[in-house]
């Protein structure tokens, strides 16, 4: 099944009837208004949130939509549900009807089918109503810390996942329906946190629908309409002029997963295909493997935000508002069944993990037609720990995350990459304190820092991973569910790959590191024992040997390359101690290659 | 401007100077206590000697050193340092296994989909950040304990290495602070030379990348602020001056000049923070309880909040971009900056309208400047609508090219946008102005207030021409322009009190916590902040304790800042804090949870040395009618919807209490001019000040 941008430009067709010349004044105060409307909502949410992957991660996206269910402005949130919130709308539009959505509802679902992510993601939509006439919907979806089902380990189904929320109304008509309430209360591990994020969820969406009345008010329903058309309209144009700009054929590259937890050690093929065609790009997503067992799936609406992600950053990285305008001119084809387009009861749990390798895939496919426009591999992974146990103290539960960590970005042709940052799933999310979170669980770190040499060789350096140690003061249950231990973050264009993502346990004094693959699942720490995640290094760009002595000789002052490293890969021989340069030798193991 | 005084003011203790070194300018306020009198001077900045064009600013004003009892400073040395990275070769010494959370931060990646974003450039690279063994738990107990022949080895390393000032980070200093004292005690031993300081000193507050940032702010500038202060303190002595020396803060306060030489990174928003204090001063002398204070220059556009009569200050900052940001954990005036000045530049991106962030700064500067500037510019497109004077630009100091204007405005943008000129010039005013709206806005919505209950109180040389028009965007009644808006931060400064901030994180159960706790950790912030009121120079007429606590309900992340009346601890009712912390939760996010038990995060505490004020100065009055020498006659000017109207212009140095003013009318002085536009009307209070009735019209 060729499933086209067809749905969303028939909508925006709608959109797009006859309509006077804007004016561009207009245009730019409504730009700038649905941007401070998002922002508004974010603050909101995040101010009020009760979990910390809210607040301190900015797990969460909220955002404006037309009455079609097109994305007018999203807040910056994370990248890869760039796509969710917008199928939610639709999805909720085709349930209730255009007649059923009625002033004074918000509708709420966590369908991991519709969103294309897992069940923590619950997504609140309020419909817009400007005097009687539906204007927009806001939206917001929020991760919440636990959404019931079994607690770590592998999952195999979506029944294991834990509460399953259809389409419903949260609100109807302005009456809150409490036997939905309760139904979560008696589902979920922490009601209170889980009830209070879902509050500030609706103090979000409610902001957006007060903010943009405001604007309505004050420029007029359909002057702001008009402005939001021609701003929707501009993006398409920018992004057609860069897709232009790409010298037209079919690139194509590949890579894997490293397996999907259930079958250990079979690798998962990622086959990407890319055509481009004067203004128009089409991302072919069929070769990408079969859906899993394992909870690495995600649906189909995930397997169309890998090409919106990917699109966007080679076409119109900074334009705001993210809006749907900039997809018009690409073409996704996802058939179903896909790990990025699985269908029930498929596990999705860690579903974000496998498209953020899809998107460097098509980065990789595109690097021959757009050297300068594209980057190297980079860590792909967001390598959270999760952990519970009981206070000794109090004897209280307790459950949290250690992450994300960070890791090596890929080089690209005119810079190096960059060191110990979030992976391309996330944007402004941020990491947790580590006094943060010692003053609140029995944890002690041991060590965060950056890893000498993991970034992968080349004219341009890949950025470095991260190492995290974490000792654990009382006994604890580990899961991680880290991928790319084999599959490291490439090098392009004869940069060197960068080192992979690993996991490590240490028990008394014993480093445990011979694990097939990065996933631990259910482990047993004792008080005094550790685990170490380790994010790996992005991929070089070009030849190590053409990389100047001069930064060479700076990594290894900065200890951002090993002396040995120096050495073998670029070709420089450098005095661990001076830090001064053998010239001779250097010339001659350069000229050797 | 207030003219200079042949008489001077010889022989009064009492003078108070205050000077503040922007990027540009250097203002100067006097204030005479004998005569009541206040007089500004404005000199040109002379970044090579900023003391220059200090004693210029003076001269200007008419007074001298020897006539000062005190001396109040505030300046941009602190943040271009920083911005400029022209700071001291600076080691980090931390807690093994921890030297790259200074590089590693935060992790986040705003710019999400831009794969060439940057990260924040940390101020000391990496092989000058130095490990040492030692570890405090979160409970203040010692996991390691601290080896002190490694710091005494390290010290030899720093040595050879040529460095000039050292940061001490140890984790969770906050819960015990003895092994960071103890390696500073060691490395200020044998380096006395050495600026060196530890993060307990500035911030008690958990978040290690955070309180890093700021402890290395602090070393990396000290050298350079402690050079400066003291070059200053020499010079006005040499001019005979023997008063105190005082220091603005971020948080608006003041210290002596002595603890800014170790506490630099106080002095970082100096400048945008007195100009707050003068907004409170003014709300003061008014009885306006809520106001924004909004100051709007050359490049960017602030935005601070009087609430209650009290400026709202915040525990942390982020300075620079919020992508490369490097964050600073410190009490600060809460102001929020928008890149929308007079030099921000007017183009059009792939078809659409932009304004700023890009400026033409200074150099070249707007077109009409004359200097080369091409783009047209916010204040290209005053000067095309007639909004400002051609000839009358700085008093006059300065022609503007009208025509350069009209071509950069038609070129870059009318013609390629099939616009008039006029609607061009407007278009971009009006995008300029929804920008600052929501800015202004953004301060209050954070804070759950609505801005359209608030005064806008205007200054800054730009912010005069756009403030109605801001706050007819933002719902805002009542605009108020002090008197001299473009010397207002100076003119703040007379109003400042000494004031010493202090925070401790101590995540409690608030139903655990024991008023003894309270009691005890408060007073030793407190004994602190007493002694350095003690110690400082100008003797205040009293003392004041403002606590505070971070809290949250139990399980929530964000903690929100609630200030808690003495009487709560004074009564142990802790029934009184919740309920104070349920009132701002509410106030702050619509919602709270009454049933739902609270914790503490932290305890923040301000001491406040109350100093005597300035009574402000009345002008003459006269009738509604403004006297003829404040009539200097007609221009045309446009306004949207009325298209060019010929407008009446007023001199302001000639207008008199209780005149009144309809709009549309232009109100001119030697550096700013205030826009009334049609629909608004003035009058001018006993103080001087333009109280603007923004009333209804097109913006």
């Amino acid at each position: 099944m060729t499933r086209k941008a067809t749905k969303t430009t028939k909508h925006s067709g709608t959109e797009r009837r006859k309509r006077g010349p804007v004016d561009p004044v207009i245009a730019e105060i409504v730009r700038n208004g649905v941007m401070a409307v998002t922002e508004e909502m974010k603050t909101n949410l995040m101010r009020t949130a009760y979990n910390m992957i809210i607040y301190e991660a900015l797990d969460f996206t909220v955002g404006l939509f037309t009455p079609e269910g097109e994305t007018v402005s999203i807040g910056i949130g994370l990248p890869m549900f760039i796509r969710g919130m917008a199928e939610t709308v639709k999805a909720k539009i085709r349930h209730f009807g255009r007649d059923g959505v009625r002033p004074g509802d918000i509708y709420v679902t966590n369908d991991a089918y519709i969103t294309g992510s897992h069940l923590n993601h619950v997504t609140l939509t309020l419909p817009i109503f400007d005097k009687g006439v539906l204007v927009a919907f806001s939206c917001c979806m929020a991760h919440w810390i636990d959404i019931g089902g079994t607690l770590g380990g592998m999952t195999t189904d979506i029944f294991s996942e834990g509460l399953q929320i259809p389409i419903l109304k949260y609100q109807d008509r302005g009456k809150v329906n409490e036997d939905l309430v309760e139904i979560i209360r008696q589902n979920v591990r922490i009601p209170n946190r889980a009830l209070g994020d879902l509050r500030a969820q609706v103090t979000a969406v409610k902001t957006g629908e007060r903010r943009f009345l405001e604007l309505i008010a004050r420029y007029g329903r359909d002057e702001v309409a008009a402005a939001i058309a021609a701003i929707m309209d501009r993006s398409e144009a920018v992004a057609r002029a860069h897709t232009k700009s790409i010298p037209d054929g079919v690139y194509e590259a590949e890579s894997f997963m490293d397996d999907d937890g259930v079958a250990i050690g079979k690798p998962i093929p990622i086959r990407v295909r890319v055509e481009v065609k004067g203004e128009e790009m089409t991302i072919d997503l069929t070769e990408v493997s079969r859906q899993v067992r394992g909870f690495y799936n995600s649906g189909i609406t995930t397997g169309h935000a890998c090409a919106q992600v990917a699109y966007k950053c080679l076409t119109s990285p900074t334009d705001y508002p993210i809006n749907d305008g900039s997809f018009r001119s690409l073409k996704t084809i996802v058939p179903p069944g896909r790990i990025i387009s699985a269908t029930r009861p498929a596990p999705m749990r860690w579903w974000m993990t496998f498209p953020m390798t899809i998107v460097d895939t098509v980065f990789k496919a595109l690097a021959p037609a757009i050297p300068d426009r594209v980057i190297a591999g980079h860590h792909a992974d967001l390598l959270v720990a999760q952990f519970h146990g009981f206070n000794p103290k109090t004897s209280e539960f307790f459950m949290g995350n250690f992450g994300p960590l960070g890791g090596g970005w890929g080089a690209k042709r005119t810079e190096d990459g960059v060191s110990g940052t979030v992976a391309i799933n996330d944007g402004d999310t941020h990491n947790s304190p580590n006094e943060q979170i010692e003053a609140k669980f029995p944890l002690v770190v041991e060590r965060y820092a950056l890893v000498p040499d993991s970034g992968g060789p080349g004219r341009h350096r890949g950025g470095l991973g991260v190492e995290r140690v974490v000792r654990a003061r009382t006994d604890i249950t580990l899961n991680t569910q880290i991928e790319r231990a084999h599959c490291r973050p490439w090098g392009l264009a004869g940069g060197r790959d960068g080192k992979g993502n690993s996991v490590a346990l240490r028990f008394g004094t014993h480093w445990k590191t011979d694990f097939p693959n990065a996933k631990v699942l259910v482990a047993q720490i004792k008080a005094g024992d550790a685990f170490r995640l380790r994010s790996g290094g992005g991929g070089g760009y070009g030849s190590p040997l053409d990389r100047p002595v001069d930064d060479v000789r700076n990594d290894v002052r900065q200890g951002y390359v090993s002396v040995h490293e120096a050495a073998v890969f670029y070709g420089v021989v450098i005095d661990g101690d001076t830090f001064k340069v053998n010239e001779g030798a250097t010339t001659m193991l350069r000229a050797r290659e | 401007m207030t003219s200079n005084q042949s008489r001077s003011a010889a022989g009064q203790p009492n003078l108070r100077l205050a000077a503040d070194i922007g990027g540009t300018f250097t203002d100067v306020a006097a204030f005479d206590a004998a005569t009541g009198k206040l007089r500004l001077g404005k000199a040109l900045s002379t970044p090579r000697h900023l003391v220059e064009g200090i004693t210029a600013g003076v001269e200007k004003a008419g007074v001298t050193y020897a006539d000062a009892g005190l001396f109040l400073h505030g300046s941009t040395v602190a943040i271009n340092t920083i911005l400029e990275r022209t700071g001291a070769r600076t080691a980090l010494i931390i807690t093994e296994g921890f030297r790259d959370i200074y590089e590693i931060g935060r992790i986040n990646r705003p710019d999400a989909y831009n794969l060439f974003f940057k990260k924040h450039v940390p101020l000391v690279e990496r092989a000058l950040r130095f490990e040492v063994r030692e570890r405090i738990l979160a409970d203040g107990g010692i996991d390691i304990p601290l080896d002190e022949s490694e710091i005494a080895a390290l010290g030899k390393r720093l040595d050879m290495l040529g460095i000039e000032a050292a940061a001490i980070l140890f984790l969770n200093c906050y819960r015990n602070a003895h092994h960071e004292a103890r390696a500073k005690a060691l490395i200020e031993a044998s380096h006395p030379a050495m600026f060196v300081s530890a993060s307990h000193e500035l911030s008690q507050e958990y978040r290690e990348f955070e309180r890093c940032s700021t402890v290395v702010a602090n070393a990396y500038i000290g050298p350079k602020v402690r050079g400066y202060l003291g070059e200053i303190s020499k010079h006005i002595q040499a001019a005979g001056f023997r008063g105190s020396f005082l220091v603005v803060q971020s948080t608006g306060g003041l210290y002596e000049a002595e603890q800014a030489k170790s506490h630099c990174i106080r002095m970082l928003e100096s400048g945008p923070a007195a100009g707050v204090i003068g907004a409170k001063a003014l709300c003061r002398a008014l009885a306006l309880d809520n106001a924004i204070a909004f100051d709007m220059g050359g490049t960017t556009a602030k935005a601070g909040v009087i609430y209650k009569g009290e400026p709202l200050t915040t525990g942390a900052a982020l300075i620079g971009g919020y992508e490369r940001a490097l964050p600073i954990q410190i009490a600060m005036m809460d102001i929020f900056e928008v890149g929308t000045g007079g030099g921000s530049i007017a183009r059009l991106e792939e078809g659409a309208l932009r304004v700023g962030p890009q400026s033409a700064g200074a150099q070249p500067g707007p077109a009409c400047y004359g200097l080369g500037g091409a783009e047209p510019t916010v204040t290209d497109a005053n000067l095309v609508l007639g909004r400002i004077s051609a000839d009358r630009f700085l008093g006059g100091e300065m022609q503007l090219d009208v025509a350069a204007a009209h071509a950069a405005l038609k070129t870059h943008v009318a013609e390629p946008l099939g616009m008039s000129l006029t609607a061009a010039a407007d278009g971009i005013l009006r995008i300029a102005a929804t920008t600052m709206s929501y800015a202004v806005k953004r301060v209050t919505v954070e804070r759950g207030l609505d801005a359209g209950d608030f005064a806008l109180v205007a200054y800054g040389g730009a912010g005069p021409l756009h403030a109605v028009h801001v706050a007819r965007d933002i719902g805002i009644r009542r605009v108020i322009i002090p008197k001299a808006p473009g010397v207002f931060s100076a003119f703040g400064m007379l109003y400042a009190d000494l004031r010493y901030d202090y925070v401790r994180t101590w995540p409690t159960r608030l139903d655990d916590a024991s008023f003894d706790d309270f009691a005890r950790i408060y007073s030793e912030l407190e004994d602190q902040g007493r002694r350095a009121v003690a110690a400082a120079s100008m003797t205040p007429g009293k003392v004041t304790i403002n606590r505070a606590a971070d809290m949250r309900y139990v399980g929530q992340e964000h903690a929100v800042t609630v200030d808690l009346p003495m009487q709560v601890f004074e009564e142990q009712d802790r029934a009184a804090i919740k309920r104070h912390f349920d009132d701002m939760h509410l106030l702050r996010y619509g919602t709270s949870a009454p049933a739902e038990r609270a914790e503490i995060v932290s305890l923040r505490t301000t001491v406040t040395g109350i100093m005597p004020k300035p009574v402000p100065e009345e002008i003459a009055s006269g009738g509604a009618a403004p006297p003829k020498a404040a009539r200097t006659g007609k221009r045309p000017v446009y306004f949207e919807g009325h298209g060019f109207v010929d407008t009446r212009l007023f001199a302001r140095d000639a207008l008199t209490a209780g005149n009144r003013i309809k709009g549309p009318a232009l109100i001119e002085e030697h550096a700013s001019t205030t826009v009334l536009m049609p629909g608004a009307a003035l009058e001018v209070d006993r103080f001087g000040n333009l109280d603007i009735a923004v009333g209804k019209g097109r913006s």
